[in-house]
Parts: C-alpha cells; sequence; structure tokens
C-alpha cells in the first residue's frame, strides 16, 4: 500500500517539475523574442532620424548609412543574415560619431540612447534564455524544438555623447 | 505610468537605498506618474502618502551590516495583496538579491519588473550556495539598472549578464536651498569632510594631515567633520593646541548634512579608491560648496574633468595643502567653481535621472509586449 502512495507521490513531483520547466522554456523564450521586436523597432528608430537629420543637412554618405540599415533585413523574423544587420548598423554609428550634435541631432541622441537600453534588455533576455537551453533535462526532452535558438545581436556601444566636454587642467 | 516600488530595507531607519527610493518615488510623481512604495515599517509609524507599509521587520546581519527586513509567508501575502492591488505597469525593485520583500516581489510579479542594484556587493559563499535561486530571480528580471561603473562591473562578473548605468540622483534644491549652521564658516575660513574617517580609504589622515600644516599658519582656520565615529580618534595625532579649531558634528541627518555642505568654503574628498560614485561630491555641489577632491577615476568624472572642482593627484598631502590654501585665499575662484559645479549637477538632479529610469521602464514594458510604446512628442 505504501509504496503505491511513494510512487504516486514522486511521479507528481516529477510531472510538476517537467511541466515547471517547460513553460518556463517557453516564457523565457517569449520574452526573448518580444525583446527582439522591440530591438529592431529602435534600431529602425535611430535609423529614421539619422535619415532625417541627413536631409536636413545633406549629407550624404550619412543618408547612405540610414537607407541601408533601413532595408537590412529584419531581426525578428531570424533571417540567415543577421551578421549584414550588425555591419549595416555599426556602419551608420560610425557615421553617427562624426557628425557635430547640434540642437537639430537632439531627437537622434535620444532615439540612440533608447536603442542603447534596449539592447542592453535584449542582450541579458538571450542571455537567461540559452542558459535555460542549456539545462540537462530541457536538452534531453528537447523542450526547446518549437523555438528557434535566440542568437545576441552584437553591434558597437550606440550611445552619443550630448554635450562635448572640456578637458581643463587640475592645475591652473 | 503605474509604477510599482519595493523598498527591501524600513523606512523608519535611514540609509542610501531608503533615501534613493523616496526620492525617486517623489521626482516620478512630479512627472505626473502614479507611485506606490512598498517598504517594512510599522503600520503606525509616520509614512508619505505614497507608501504602503509591509509590516514589521527583523533586524538580520547581511553583507557586513544589519539590514532589517521583512520574509515569510506573512510578507508574501503582503506583496501579492500590493501587486493585486495596484495593477502596475511596471515593479520596480532595489537590492533583489537580499531576502526581503524585492525577492518576493519579483517572484510574485506578473507585470515586467526591473531591479536596481545599489551595492557593489561581492560574491560570497552564501551567494553561491543560493545560485539556482538567484537564477530564478535573475530570469524574472526584464531589465536591470546598476547606480555606478563599480556596481555594474560586479554584475556582469559575478552575477552574468550587464546592467544599464544611470547614477544616483541628487535632490540639488533641497541641498541649495540650506542655511549654514550658526556662526560658520566665519572669517578665518572653513574646510569639510564628511565620511567614515576612521576607514583608510576615505583618506580622512591625509587631510588631517594638510590641516594641521594649513591651520599653523591660518590662525582663524577651522575644520568641520561629519560621520560616524569616536571624537578622540578623529583628532588623533593632531597637536593639542590645534583641538579646539576642529568641530565634530556626529552622525548627521539630511537636513544638517545640506546645513553642513553650507557651513564650509572648501569641501575635501581626499578618498584613496574604492569610491564607487562619489554621491557626496554631487551633494557638496548641489550645495554650490567649492570642492577639491582626489584624482580618482569615479571623482574625475563627476567633476567634469576638473571643470566643476579642483583635483589633487590621490594621496599627495602637499599638493592637497596647496589645492585648499589656493581656493582659502581666493574667494573668486571658489566661486567659479561653484557656478560650473552647479551646471554640472543638474545631470545629477532627481528629475533628471527620473526621466532615464522612466526610458529603462519603457524599455522593460517594450521588451514584455514586442513592440514600442509612443511616447509624446517632447
Amino acid at each position: 500500500m505504501w509504496w503505491v502512495v511513494g510512487v504516486v507521490t514522486v511521479v507528481v513531483l516529477a510531472s510538476t517539475y517537467l511541466t515547471w520547466t517547460a513553460s518556463r522554456v517557453d516564457r523565457l523564450h517569449a520574452r526573448a523574442a518580444a525583446a527582439a521586436r522591440a530591438l529592431d523597432a529602435h534600431l529602425l528608430r535611430r535609423a529614421a532620424a539619422a535619415a532625417v537629420l541627413a536631409e536636413e543637412r545633406a549629407a550624404i554618405e550619412l543618408y547612405a548609412a540610414a537607407r541601408i540599415a533601413l532595408d537590412a533585413p529584419d531581426l525578428a523574423t531570424g533571417a540567415p543574415d543577421g551578421a549584414g544587420r550588425e555591419a549595416a548598423e555599426n556602419d551608420l554609428t560610425r557615421q553617427l560619431r562624426a557628425i557635430s550634435l547640434g540642437p537639430d541631432a537632439e531627437a537622434l541622441v535620444a532615439a540612440s540612447r533608447r536603442l542603447a537600453v534596449a539592447r542592453q534588455v535584449y542582450t541579458d533576455l538571450v542571455r537567461d534564455a540559452l542558459s535555460v537551453r542549456r539545462r540537462p533535462t530541457v536538452r534531453l526532452l528537447r523542450m526547446t524544438r518549437r523555438h528557434p535558438e535566440p542568437e545576441y545581436f552584437d553591434i558597437d556601444d550606440p550611445i552619443l555623447a550630448p554635450v562635448s566636454v572640456t578637458p581643463v587642467s587640475p592645475l591652473s | 505610468m503605474r509604477v510599482g516600488i519595493v523598498c527591501p530595507y524600513s523606512l523608519d531607519v535611514p540609509g542610501g537605498v531608503q533615501n534613493h527610493v523616496m526620492d525617486l518615488a517623489e521626482a516620478l510623481i512630479t512627472l505626473g506618474h502614479e507611485v506606490s512604495v512598498l517598504a517594512p515599517a510599522d503600520e503606525d509609524a509616520p509614512l508619505p502618502p505614497y507608501v504602503v507599509a509591509a509590516g514589521r521587520s527583523v533586524p538580520l546581519p547581511y553583507n557586513g551590516s544589519v539590514a532589517r527586513i521583512s520574509f515569510g509567508p506573512v510578507s508574501t501575502a503582503r506583496v501579492r495583496r500590493w501587486l493585486a492591488r495596484g495593477d502596475f505597469d511596471v515593479v520596480h525593485v532595489h537590492e533583489p538579491f537580499t531576502l526581503s520583500l524585492s525577492m518576493l516581489a519579483v517572484l510574485s510579479a506578473e507585470r515586467p519588473v526591473v531591479a536596481t542594484f545599489h551595492t557593489a556587493m561581492t560574491r560570497s559563499r552564501a551567494m553561491v550556495a543560493a545560485q539556482g535561486l538567484l537564477q530564478l530571480v535573475l530570469e524574472r528580471i526584464t531589465a536591470r539598472i546598476a547606480v555606478s561603473a563599480l556596481a555594474r562591473k560586479v554584475q556582469v562578473e559575478h552575477v552574468g549578464g550587464g546592467a544599464v548605468e544611470i547614477p544616483n540622483g541628487v535632490a540639488v534644491a533641497k541641498f541649495a536651498a540650506a542655511a549654514p549652521l550658526p556662526g560658520w564658516p566665519g572669517e578665518g575660513g572653513a574646510v569639510g569632510f564628511l565620511g567614515r574617517f576612521t576607514e583608510p580609504r576615505k583618506g580622512f589622515v591625509l587631510l588631517r594631515a594638510a590641516f594641521a600644516e594649513l591651520a599653523a599658519a591660518r590662525p582663524g582656520l577651522r575644520l568641520l567633520v561629519a560621520g560616524p565615529g569616536e571624537r578622540d580618534e578623529l583628532l588623533d595625532g593632531l597637536p593639542a593646541g590645534l583641538h579646539d579649531r576642529v568641530t565634530y558634528l556626529g552622525k548627521v541627518s539630511e537636513e544638517d548634512k545640506a546645513r553642513m555642505l553650507h557651513s564650509v568654503d572648501v569641501y575635501v574628498a581626499p578618498n584613496t579608491g574604492g569610491e564607487s560614485f562619489g554621491m557626496i561630491l554631487t551633494e557638496a555641489m548641489a550645495a554650490g560648496t567649492a570642492i577639491v577632491a582626489s584624482d580618482l577615476d569615479a571623482f574625475r568624472r563627476v567633476l567634469d574633468g576638473g571643470r566643476a572642482g579642483a583635483l589633487f593627484p590621490v594621496g599627495d598631502v602637499a599638493a592637497l595643502q596647496t589645492r585648499v590654501g589656493e581656493l582659502l585665499d581666493d574667494p573668486e575662484r571658489r566661486s567659479g567653481l561653484a557656478e560650473a559645479a552647479r551646471q554640472v549637477v543638474t545631470e545629477f538632479d532627481w528629475p533628471m535621472v527620473a526621466e532615464r529610469v522612466l526610458e529603462v521602464y519603457e524599455t522593460a514594458i517594450e521588451a514584455t509586449v514586442g513592440r514600442v510604446i509612443d511616447e509624446e512628442p517632447v
């Protein structure tokens, strides 16, 4: 009699753990995917702000870089050309570093700052998803088969300095 | 936006995290957001209207000091009720790795969670043992904030994952409006220091040596010190003739801190290292006091490369003495530095800092719903 109770308890505990782990896997992947869509939107916003500024200033190279970033494949659809998108965004960042940040660039500076936060959050959420993928139970039962493996989005820090700091010698 | 903020430590006791939470909540309310703060406190304690008391806290030794916290089934029920009633867009917890309301809130919240890490804690044996639990807590946090580069570095190295760095805010208006203590700074000039003077890395020994030299040449010069410690230790090694030129206030409240900063001509931060941010510098800047500080990375950054305060090489008593002497002799240079400091410190003013925290809230919500919230054009 007691062994029946024992077996039932073990089965119940094991199935609870497995259900909980499966929902954890789903939750972390859903969040990483949502964060990818948000990151994508922020990338587009920055590129759009850069394109507007480039048009106002008639800066041809900046405009070209912004167009290429805007036309780059969507991040969320998991296109195989992820590296191409990263390169395009890095090119845009390099172009932006070279321009002077006047009052007309305020929207662009804000968009770049928001992009930096979005990327930081995305990176953390991808790390969480990848760490749960490595768990033995998850691998053994192939709980991730419905979820593509999330990838880091590896670009240079897009933050633009809003004010130039004037170096002053500590003496004087 | 509806924001729920969780403070792990009791509001009955003053502390850095508590001040941070209250200032942030007030700044967010001023910006037009709905804020509710959950914190351990006695039900009958006088609290601001936006605070919800989560009951009494118990003292528990943690990370080298005693923290008053709440944890257990009763607290869990209260956290859940607060979350259900609040219907928050985002839940912002502070120090989620302490066994506290913060951790309970992270584990119970169904809305996006933002967490702020204050202390630059080192990896302890307890943390390693609880790695599994911490991983569960971490997984439920959507966006993380670190208040200093050092706190962020600890995040990256010990917990895995980064954090958005947003400096501690300072209530500029409060510090700017304070009045000096009666009779200060006085004719002969006054120099100030605030902090644990017994801790070697605070560098008080350097200031004491410099003050002994300066005071010998300037008959009216006085030293004003505040911070926890014993007066005997403070005066240790100072010539007996100078003892009555040192005034010791003991541990001071936030209001007295502001008054103390207004009471001196020059504030000195002689730290020799380990300072993650330099909160006291932003407070002195807000108070409009001229600053002489060690040339540490963090200090140089806060002081805008020396524009908002004079820097001296770390540990160099002679340079410190020269720098302080120059400033005491030159009121115009002092007001010039104070003016520059007032401009620089606006970057650390709470409304500015709260705007950046709001951006993190928005990002956390966006990362949950998968699209960008449209904000009103500024």
